[in-house]
Parts: structure tokens; C-alpha cells; sequence
């Protein structure tokens, strides 16, 4: 295997190379470390990096591997989004407001991955406090899309699919308020799991939404996503919103295939103003899940329409996080992040209730949905990624989300890429299921992986 | 009491801008429009009084929790 080749390998893979003595932890890291060096003045997709502390890590990770007692996870390189709370590393939020913020803790996620033996590289930009894209001047430039340096990489959680996309870690947690883990995943051809609601702690995570944020992990594959959410799945007392559920062996049904799996596609909302090629490449994967031996059938969820309302919700929240900032120093604010959140103040305590009472409606609906289907297909964004020129427009208007339904309803999402535009730049779909059904919605996606290869084709800039 | 318009105006963001003590420069004020009508307009076209009773409860479980309705 090529170096280039290695810096795309996936966690099982490692694993095994790991442990059979074929490849050292530290090497890797070393090397990794030194394309992130060479290939990120570019892509920008790093905040901070930590070599010494990755080189600590793999040290510590080879030797627990030479004892025979490192996990699946032992060795494998990760970096965090900087909204995720890192002891002794500042954690900024891509926002001057906490720009030199060092936590003297580690939030429960990155807890967990360090127990598993996981190997920090760093930590990746977000969207400014993972709502506000960066404008020129900003004191933390945007990521850019390795697949087209001219186009975004999605956000908020946009660092880490650039640096996915582009070899510069095998692993990354995102989080998820309307789209952010799924939309970079879409944008930069990787895959993204937003977990259930409550399934993986957001204890130390800087919040935008509490009722609408989730974290999850982000990496090339669906399977490499089942290996992350093992070790993060569980109950944390220090997130209010944590499930007791019992976590499942995610790994144990993801080779079970797709025969006889019930798939239901929302036919209305979920492709009004999608691009055709997004559609096309929506209906080819379509068509291999048939041919792989699901059944495809049409389903309504008659109150989805009303998904726009999730809005006020996410906005009147992000506003009660934000506005004694915003009041007091609203300068270190970007002008249009801080103009966004302002408009969480101009809501009506009468239209929050009833944006929730909207919201409860559509769980419902969606929850009969998926009384007749296992889970639901739809595609993850509108198109392809849009150019910079375009999104830095001030007046550049909230786009229609396919993905906020699922945060509306907490439901489990992954995005997957299914193809390419015609000007070269990723497509994706997305896979929902029950609350809890992480495995099923992982092995749908796992076998659709296992019959394509969009999930193994790489950008330009990683040559 | 009289039915509300469909569509937010103009004077009303800067009505709530206003009462809010929240100073939005007079060049955004069409964009701020165009963010509260989008996410407003499901909700003036609710019936409230036809919504099946799907509250947004807050559920408290035995050991003591308190879980978000999910």
C-alpha cells in the first residue's frame, strides 16, 4: 500500500495493520501530521494542531497494542470540531468571542475516544459558534473544499469534512443543529451519522440548540462511522438530554445486507428544489438498493411542510445562549452571524410553543411513516457545494433543508455520497431510521458501500 | 381580536427590533424580513385550535432524570 493510499485507509484496515506489527501508530501519525503540514496551508481545515500530543497518544496506543489490550479504536487518528471541549487546548467555536478559550476540561466525547485510544491530531474549524459562515477579515478563515478550493465544504462542521476528503485524519466529530454533520458530509463526498437524539453525550460541546443539537462522527465510511459511534454511544449524566437506552453492537449486523429492507422515500418536500443530477444520482442509488434486494415504495408525512418552523425553535435558543454576549460585546461577533442570531430575539415567546407544537407533529407523522418502512432515503442536500462568491453574498438567504426534519424529530441520519456533478463535485443521499436504530440505518449504508465506490474516489488537492 | 397577516412587514420586524431593544442596521432589514417570514409562515397558517394535543411535554422518568420528549 502506497502512502498516499494509507492516509485513506479505513479503521479496520489500520487496525489490523496495527496490531500485526505491519505499521506503527506513531509512524502513521508521524505521517498524517506531516501531510496535514504540507496539504492544510490551503484547505485550512485545521484551527490548532496537537503533534505532540498525537505522537503521545500513538505511543501510549502502541504500547497498549503491544500488550494485547488495545481496542479497535487503539491507534487510529482523530480530530475534533472546536466546539468540542479539549483539557489544556483551546477550543475557540471559530468565534473571537472564545477565541483564546482553554477548557481545563475534556467534554465526554473526547473522554471516551482518548479511553479508547484514539489519537489526537487536532482540532477543526467550525462555522462561527456552528451557525455563521466566515466572511474575508475573519480572525478564523473559512475551510475550503477539497474537491474544489473555490467552493465551501459545508458547514458548520466544515473542517472536518475537508480534512476527511482530504486525507488529513481518518476519523472527526461534527455536530448537528440542522444539518451540520450531514451537509460537509455531502459537500465533501464522506460519510456523516447524526446519531438519535440523546444516543451520544453533548456534555462540553458549545451548544447552539439544545433541543436540536446532536454530535456524532464523521469519516470516509459508514462502517468507519459504526466503529466511532461504539465508543461514544451511552448514557452521560452530564447531558440532560442522554438516553438510558442499551447501546448494541453496531458492528455485529453491518455485513447483514439490505434483503428485504423496507425503504420509504418522501416524494413531496424532499425534492422540491433539488438539482437534477442530485436526483438522478438519488434514483441510481435507489435502484442499487432494489437490486441489492430492498423494497422501495413511496410514504407521506403530511406535516412536513411546516419544517421551516424548526427555525424560530433554533434561533430563539441560539438567541437565549447568545444574548448577553450579543448585547454586551457584539463586535467579536461576525456581522451576519451576529444579524442571524438577533433574529432569535424577534420571536414571540407564542410562536416558540407553537413552532414546538409544529415540531411535535411531525414526529408523529414521521414516526407512522416508519411503522410501514425501516427507514426513509432522501437526498441530504439541494445540490452540489456552492462557490464562495455565493454564500459570502450578506444576503445570501437560509436555504430549504432536507436535513432539518431530522433534527426536528431526533431521528438517526446518515449522509453518504451516491455520485458527482457534472462539475466534479460531490452528491449524497441520506438514510433515517427509528429512534435508536443507529444499526439499521449504518447497515443500509454499509451495503450500499459495499456495491459502489463514490465513497473511495478522491479529490485533486490529495494527490 | 384581529387575524394576523400571512406575511411579516417591514414595519413589523422593526415593531419587534424595537420592543426587543435590538439594533438592526436598516440595510438588513429586508434580509431579517425575509428569515422571520420564511420561518413564521407555518406557524400563522396553523389552526391552533386544530392541532391534535401534541404538546411539547417535558417527560421526568423514575430515577430521577429529566428527559427531553423525544
Amino acid at each position: 500500500m502506497t502512502a498516499a493510499e494509507l492516509c485513506y485507509a479505513g479503521i479496520r484496515e489500520l487496525g489490523g495493520l496495527f496490531r500485526r506489527g505491519e505499521l506503527s501508530p506513531v509512524d502513521y501519525a508521524t505521517d498524517l501530521l506531516g501531510r496535514i503540514e504540507r496539504l492544510d496551508k490551503s484547505l485550512n481545515a485545521y484551527v490548532t494542531v496537537t503533534g505532540e500530543r498525537a505522537l503521545a497518544d500513538a505511543r501510549a496506543a502502541e504500547a497498549a497494542i503491544r500488550r494485547g489490550d488495545g481496542g479497535p479504536l487503539a491507534g487510529i487518528p482523530i480530530a475534533y470540531k472546536d466546539l468540542y471541549a479539549t483539557r489544556g487546548i483551546r477550543t475557540t467555536a471559530g468565534s473571537a468571542v472564545l477565541g483564546d478559550w482553554v477548557p481545563d476540561f475534556d467534554c465526554t466525547c473526547v473522554a471516551r475516544l482518548q479511553r479508547a485510544g484514539m489519537v489526537m491530531l487536532g482540532k477543526l474549524i467550525t462555522h462561527e459558534f456552528a451557525f455563521g459562515i466566515q466572511f474575508p477579515g475573519h480572525r478564523f478563515p473559512p475551510a475550503r473544499n477539497p474537491w474544489n478550493l473555490d467552493h465551501i465544504p459545508g458547514g458548520s462542521s466544515s473542517g472536518s469534512g475537508a480534512a476527511l476528503a482530504a486525507g488529513l485524519t481518518v476519523g472527526s466529530l461534527g455536530s448537528d443543529t440542522g444539518g451540520s454533520i450531514r451537509g460537509p458530509a455531502a459537500f465533501c463526498g464522506i460519510a456523516g451519522l447524526k446519531p438519535t437524539y440523546g444516543r451520544v453525550s453533548r456534555a462540553g460541546v458549545v451548544t447552539l440548540s439544545w433541543t436540536l443539537d446532536h454530535t456524532g462522527p464523521m469519516a470516509r465510511s459508514a462502517e468507519d462511522c459504526a466503529f466511532i459511534l461504539q465508543a461514544l454511544a451511552g448514557h452521560d449524566p452530564a447531558d440532560p438530554a442522554s438516553a438510558r437506552e442499551p447501546v448494541p453492537d453496531y458492528l455485529a449486523g453491518l455485513e447483514g445486507g439490505v434483503k428485504g429492507l423496507r425503504i420509504g422515500v418522501v416524494r413531496d418536500y424532499f425534492f422540491e428544489q433539488v438539482e437534477a443530477e442530485t436526483v438522478a444520482a438519488f434514483e441510481r442509488a435507489l435502484a442499487e438498493l432494489g437490486r441489492l434486494g430492498a423494497v422501495v415504495r413511496d410514504v407521506t408525512i403530511p406535516s412536513i411542510h411546516a419544517t421551516p418552523s424548526f427555525m424560530v425553535i433554533m434561533l430563539t435558543e441560539a438567541f437565549a445562549y447568545h444574548e448577553r454576549d450579543l448585547r454586551t460585546r457584539p463586535e467579536l461577533y461576525g456581522e451576519v452571524l451576529r444579524e442571524k442570531l438577533m433574529v432569535g430575539g424577534l420571536f414571540r415567546a407564542d410562536e416558540y410553543v407553537q413552532a414546538q407544537r409544529l415540531r411535535a407533529q411531525i414526529r408523529e407523522d414521521t414516526a407512522r411513516a416508519l411503522e410501514t418502512v425501516d427507514v426513509l432515503i432522501t437526498p441530504t442536500a439541494l445540490g452540489p457545494a456552492p462557490a464562495f462568491k455565493l454564500v459570502h453574498d450578506p444576503d445570501f438567504p437560509f436555504a430549504k433543508s432536507n436535513m432539518g426534519p431530522f433534527n426536528i424529530t431526533g431521528l438517526p441520519t446518515l449522509a453518504i455520497p451516491t455520485g458527482f456533478s457534472s462539475s466534479g463535485l460531490p452528491l449524497s443521499m441520506q438514510i433515517s431510521g427509528r429512534p435508536f436504530d443507529e444499526a439499521t440505518v449504518l447497515r443500509a449504508g454499509h451495503a450500499y458501500q459495499r456495491a459502489t465506490d463514490w465513497h473511495r474516489r478522491r479529490p485533486p488537492v490529495a494527490a | 381580536m384581529p387575524e394576523l397577516p400571512p406575511e411579516i412587514t417591514l414595519d413589523e420586524v422593526k415593531e419587534r427590533a424595537r420592543l426587543a431593544g435590538l439594533p438592526i442596521p436598516p440595510a438588513r432589514l429586508a434580509l431579517v424580513q425575509g428569515f422571520l417570514a420564511n420561518a413564521l409562515r407555518p406557524i400563522r397558517a396553523l389552526d391552533s385550535r386544530a392541532v391534535r394535543t401534541v404538546e411539547p411535554a417535558v417527560t421526568f422518568d423514575a430515577k430521577g432524570g429529566a428527559e427531553v420528549a423525544r
